[in-house]
């Protein structure tokens, strides 16, 4: 405990330069920025902002990319109170009570309860992350590459269990993730595959392309598709400052948020998202008059917020831990650090510990500059809702086509992205996640490499994976998950709550 | 017509000592310094090391880019095929440059189509075993592999890179056989020697060296020709193996598209011969983990003519093996 104190103390020197201090307020600025802009969700962004983040350091690059993302749990909230346009898929709970609470007269007191509660769980959730990653970063450095192989085939199971929508669809989603991360050279024998002799393709489709092409290109275009007719009433904020008789009912209700938040940060597959779901279930389930919910039940919006910004901080633990992302927000992190040349996983702990303190640090810092930015400024944040999306849409993608050129100085990764967004716009019109697919094709090439050295190494015999501990239990983890999803019962939740972050 | 043959002509006269001129005052505009890997690799420290120095010297701004993609193939191409004026330049590597040729298809062939000016740095790899094996030399190595044929795993940075060619170079000449495990990098391979995944490596004196402190590996020998300064007391796999002429050194050199003007050449093939006792540029290159070098252009290009030979011969073995 006290090591963790001075490790974290050192963490604050890291986050405090003023450097990453500006990379976090960067961060928070643009992650407020989107989450009160629908349409733009934070997967999107960080697409987009990825090849920007190449001429930083690791360190600041990855607060940065951070900061968008639980920024955007705090912006996303805004819209969702004053307009009833949830900004972020994580905040859809939040609008049902919220926005009652706004017609009431009570906005400012929906803001305050809903940023004070996000602030809560944030620093709750990144001292979860300071406590719980050094000894599961501990039990990771004892992985071989049978552990990681069954990590990582876990690590798929989960995101068909809890992806959007149809299992079939997931599942097709995941394959072709996978077939896209064989393109490039076979590990053991350093000849090239499915690269239809290009060149360019003999590293792999190059990830930037990908979730830029997929995620920022195909939403844009969706986006300018459909954009136009949302233009909600704005509701009068009033005052800020809750009553100390709301602050002490909402307690509570922050406590579980944050709590349910932690743990479906943790989980593969969960994420922010599903935690404000479930954090706005529980809450009418045990309240004591149910039907208070949807006229304006303070709870109704405080544990969602904390719900939702817990789980943005705490899905960083397996990313850092274990290497193996929970989310594509998640997955597109591993793509940042490995574009800085970071292999996510234990050693980041031992080898980068400036990078995992800091960051940790910085979301403590970050929480505290979300409150700032969102309750004084929440007036000018709502202006934003009156920029023409065909201006905005343009400039990212100008900003999108320099961006991916700029990582190799290649051409063929323009093109590549362009294909991409083609490719994601239709998956779109097909109702296909493309979420799944970045799992797939992130997890792919080290789920391959890792049993065929596996098999190299235990000379092809496939027990190798049931006769380790780590790697059987995972293995039985990932086949329980399977029996579950076929479970009516559990088949009939993921239905009405599942819906995965990138879905917005 | 003869109007236009006249201008022609005078143009071609204005072309011929614009090119002359080119080459006496180069240079003018900044010069590209390629690395064709990604930036924040180890190739593209020593690259921005070169390019600082040579910024000073030249007195121009030395722009790098980096092409990464293909193990430096497609950066090194590009320069291959650059204009050979002296304003694209290469921070080439041993892999793309010596390796690959041979090893795979390149559209360049690196003794005609590139023209080598110095070496800048090098790493000697270092051969490292588990500390639970009970070899502490390279003779015990030789013996214990012999005993156990296949028996022992050698984890590389991936397959056809220079970790593997090494291992592979020595078993040919001891006649050792030993199970390649490719990793993704030279670290992972070495953090599999830690935990016992794989039994040894001939690794990067960069990723080896933090363990070798830690005391988690027991290294026996460098693969370079000589002694490496950063770790005096290992012998070199030559002597303690008795391996006459083994070698398997990373190195990063400046390279330049065949063609590039004489004059060009000597102005830096000069600023790098100074590089190498700059106090900054020395303290630079330590802090990146190589040892500051330099070659002339004529020694450069034997080094990578041997090399090719050297890895020409394995490859044919290797094939002639399976």
């Amino acid at each position: 405990m006290m090591d963790v104190l001075g490790l974290l103390a050192h963490g604050f020197t890291v986050a405090g330069t003023p450097q990453n201090l500006f990379y976090c307020l960067v961060g928070a600025l643009c992650g407020t920025l989107i989450g009160v802009l629908p349409g733009l969700g934070p997967v999107a962004t960080i697409s987009l902002l990825l090849p920007a983040t190449y001429a930083l350091d690791p360190t600041g690059a990855i607060i940065m990319l951070a900061g968008i993302y639980y920024g955007a749990q705090y912006g996303g909230s805004t819209t969702a109170i004053l307009m009833n346009i949830p900004g972020e898929s994580t905040s859809v709970v939040t609008a049902l009570d919220g926005h009652r609470m706004a017609q009431q007269g009570r906005a400012g007191e929906a803001l305050a309860i809903a940023a004070i509660g996000s602030f809560f769980a944030g620093c709750v959730g990144s001292l979860v992350i300071a406590l719980a990653g050094p000894p599961l970063a501990g039990i990771a450095q004892k992985f071989e590459s049978p552990d990681y192989f069954s990590l990582m085939l876990l690590g798929l199971v989960s995101a068909v269990v809890l992806a959007n929508g149809s299992v079939f669809r997931a599942i097709a989603m995941i394959l072709l993730g996978l077939l896209l991360g064989l393109v490039g050279s076979d590990i053991n024998s350093g000849l090239t595959r499915m690269t239809f002799g290009f060149l360019q393709l003999s590293d792999g489709v190059n990830f930037v392309a990908i979730a830029m092409g997929l995620f920022g290109v195909a939403e844009v275009v969706s986006n300018l598709e459909t954009r136009g007719e949302k233009k909600g009433q704005i509701a009068r904020i009033g005052s800020l400052w809750p009553s100390m008789k709301t602050l002490l009912a909402t307690k509570w209700a922050v406590m579980r948020g944050t709590l349910m938040g932690i743990a479906f940060g943790i989980l593969p597959g969960g994420g922010a998202t599903v935690a404000s779901f479930s954090a706005y279930a529980l809450e009418k389930k045990i309240a004591r008059d149910p039907s208070r919910f949807g006229n304006g039940a303070a709870e109704g919006v405080a544990a969602p917020e904390a719900a939702n910004n817990a789980a943005a901080q705490t899905s960083f633990v397996p990313l850092l831990t274990l290497g193996i992302p929970t989310s594509a927000t998640m997955a597109l992190m591993i793509g940042a650090l490995t574009l800085h040349g970071i292999a996510p996983g234990p050693m980041v702990l031992t080898r980068q510990p400036d990078l995992f303190w800091g960051l940790i640090a910085s979301m403590f810092i970050g929480n505290l500059m979300l409150v700032v930015i969102n309750l004084p400024m929440i007036g000018l944040w709502v202006k934003l809702l009156n920029i023409p999306y065909r201006m905005l849409f343009l400039v990212i993608l100008v900003i999108s086509g320099i961006g991916v050129y700029s990582v190799n100085n290649s051409v063929f990764d323009v093109y590549l992205t362009l294909a991409f967004g083609l490719l994601g716009y239709i998956l779109r019109k097909l109702d296909a996640e493309p979420a799944p697919l970045l799992m797939g094709f992130v997890l792919g090439p080290p789920m391959e490499e890792n049993i065929r050295r596996s098999l190299i190494i235990s000379q092809g015999d496939f027990m190798v994976f049931l006769q380790r501990p780590i790697s059987l239990t995972l293995l039985l983890a990932a086949a329980a998950l399977l029996i579950s999803v076929a479970l009516p019962f559990i088949r009939k939740r993921r239905v009405e709550v599942f819906k995965d972050e990138s879905a917005i | 017509m003869k109007v236009a043959l006249g201008v022609l002509a005078g143009l071609s006269i204005l072309a011929s000592t614009g090119l002359a001129s080119a080459q006496a005052d180069w240079p003018r505009k900044p010069v590209t310094l390629v690395v064709p890997y990604a930036p924040g690799g180890y190739t593209d420290s020593v690259g921005r090391i070169t390019a600082r120095y040579l910024e000073k010297a030249l007195g121009v701004s030395v722009v790098v880019e980096n092409r990464a993609g293909a193990g430096g193939i497609i950066g090194t191409a590009y320069v291959a095929k650059a204009a050979p004026d002296g304003y694209t330049l290469c921070v080439c590597s041993v892999g793309a440059t010596s390796v690959a040729p041979v090893a795979q298809k390149t559209d360049y062939d690196p003794m005609k189509d590139l023209l080598p000016i110095s070496i800048v740095s090098t790493i000697p790899q270092t051969v490292i075993v588990g500390k639970s094996l009970p070899i502490s030399n390279m003779t015990e190595l030789i013996a214990y592999a012999k005993a156990n044929p296949g028996k022992l795993n050698y984890g590389s940075s991936g397959a056809g890179g220079l970790m593997h060619y090494s291992v592979a170079l020595f078993q040919v000449r001891t006649g050792t056989r030993m199970t390649h495990v490719p990793f993704k990098g030279g670290a992972p391979a070495t953090a599999a020697v830690v935990s016992g995944e794989v039994q040894l490596s001939f690794t990067n004196m960069t990723d080896a060296l933090p363990q070798m402190e830690a005391d988690t590996v027991r290294a026996i020998a460098v693969t370079s020709v000589e002694r490496s300064p950063f770790a005096p007391n290992l012998p070199t796999v030559a002597e303690a193996a008795k391996l006459e002429n083994y070698s398997a050194e990373s190195w990063n050199g400046i390279i330049a598209p065949a063609g590039t003007p004489e004059p060009v050449v000597k102005k830096i093939s000069d600023a790098l011969a100074k590089m190498v006792d700059d106090a900054d540029a020395k303290k630079a290159m330590a802090t990146a983990g190589a040892t500051g070098v330099f070659t002339t252009p004529a020694e450069f290009k034997k080094r990578i003519g041997d090399e090719l030979a050297q890895w020409a011969i394995l490859v044919k073995e290797m094939k002639g093996g399976k």
